[in-house]
């Protein structure tokens, strides 16, 4: 009994290892932004821009989200996507490039319809490192959204900066995401 | 060698006539998404609200006048077309519809019903697969 003790300890810590990294869901909780990085700035959004439309969702993994939490304190990607659009999943793939070129100065949020069924499996094939919401067509009709992909750039503070449907590439993101930060 | 080629020009004549009895004629259709979304021409693109049910990957089915399905499958991604070429939209982004193109084996019947999710039946005549040109079926809001 004593010879197997250290193996089922053993045994026991390798199952717990596997476990903790079970509850890292690509696109959840793990991917919500960290605390926006020391000395960066933010420029004011033009005094035009209308209110972004806050919305409260569910991550993928079922973390509650709220747009606004997001945007108090950094300018916010959003990202309307679905899992059956191959061509919104490269376009949401290189605004995450664009964003993690910013070292955390911007967030970004994907929004995949709540009838999206894949949505968990998207989440996961892509695994972007930032947080995927599922929302209903209140909030996809709230940004103007009828059809992923549409890319839309929120200021801090919750101000819309731009829209575009049918997505954008990151090359043509970046200049509109390094006028909103100062450094 | 002179012996082997009557065998092999049988088995030829028997898997020609196997292709034949396979089910019947390819049918190529191109379906129609009405939706006059804002887009590029060329783009991927999905049903946009009304038709946001549409995409790639929701199933169909094909059924004959007794509701017998003769084909079913997936609908592949669709590509955006002008909505209306008779406008000079003047801009790279104008009112489009979303085109997905189906190439199925449907057998000979008079007439078919293509069934889509949340969608009035498309129904198309036999004598339309007769055309070079793909049978054009547009969905209705």
């Amino acid at each position: 009994m004593t010879r197997i003790l250290p193996l089922v300890l053993a045994l026991a810590l390798a199952c717990t290892a596997c476990a903790g990294e079970d509850e890292d869901v690509a696109g959840g909780a793990a991917d919500l932004p960290g605390p926006v990085p020391e000395g960066v700035e933010y420029a004011d959004p033009p005094a035009s821009a209308p209110a972004a439309p806050d919305f409260s969702a569910e991550l993928v993994d079922g973390t509650p989200v709220t747009a606004s939490d997001l945007w108090a304190d950094r300018p916010v990607v959003l990202v309307f996507t679905a899992s059956f659009c191959d061509r919104c999943a490269e376009i949401h793939r290189d605004v995450a490039r664009a964003v993690d070129e910013r070292d955390g100065a911007i967030a970004l949020l994907g929004v995949v319809g709540d009838d999206d069924e894949d949505a968990g499996e998207y989440a996961d094939d892509l695994d972007l490192g930032h947080p995927v919401a599922v929302a209903g067509e209140r909030v996809w009709l709230s940004y103007a959204a009828r059809e992923p992909s549409l890319v839309a750039l929120v200021s801090r503070g919750g101000k819309v900066v731009r829209g575009w449907p049918n997505g954008i590439e990151g090359e043509q993101l970046a200049p509109h995401l390094d006028d909103l930060i100062e450094r | 060698m002179r012996r082997a080629g009557a065998p092999l020009l049988a088995g030829l004549v028997l898997l020609a006539g196997c292709g034949g009895d396979g089910g019947g004629d390819v049918a190529r259709i191109r379906l129609v998404v009405p939706d006059n979304n804002i887009r590029e021409e060329g783009v991927e693109c999905a049903g946009a609200r009304p038709f946001r049910q549409i995409h790639r990957g929701t199933p169909y089915s094909i059924l004959d006048a007794d509701g017998e399905v003769v084909a079913d499958g997936e609908l592949p991604a669709g590509r955006a077309e002008n909505a209306d070429p008779s406008v000079d939209w003047e801009s790279d982004r104008f009112p489009t519809v979303c085109v997905m193109e189906l190439e199925v084996e449907l057998p000979e019947r008079p007439r078919y019903r293509l069934v889509l999710p949340e969608s009035a039946p498309l129904e198309f005549d036999a004598a339309l697969l007769e055309s070079d040109a793909p049978v054009q079926l547009v969905l209705r809001g």
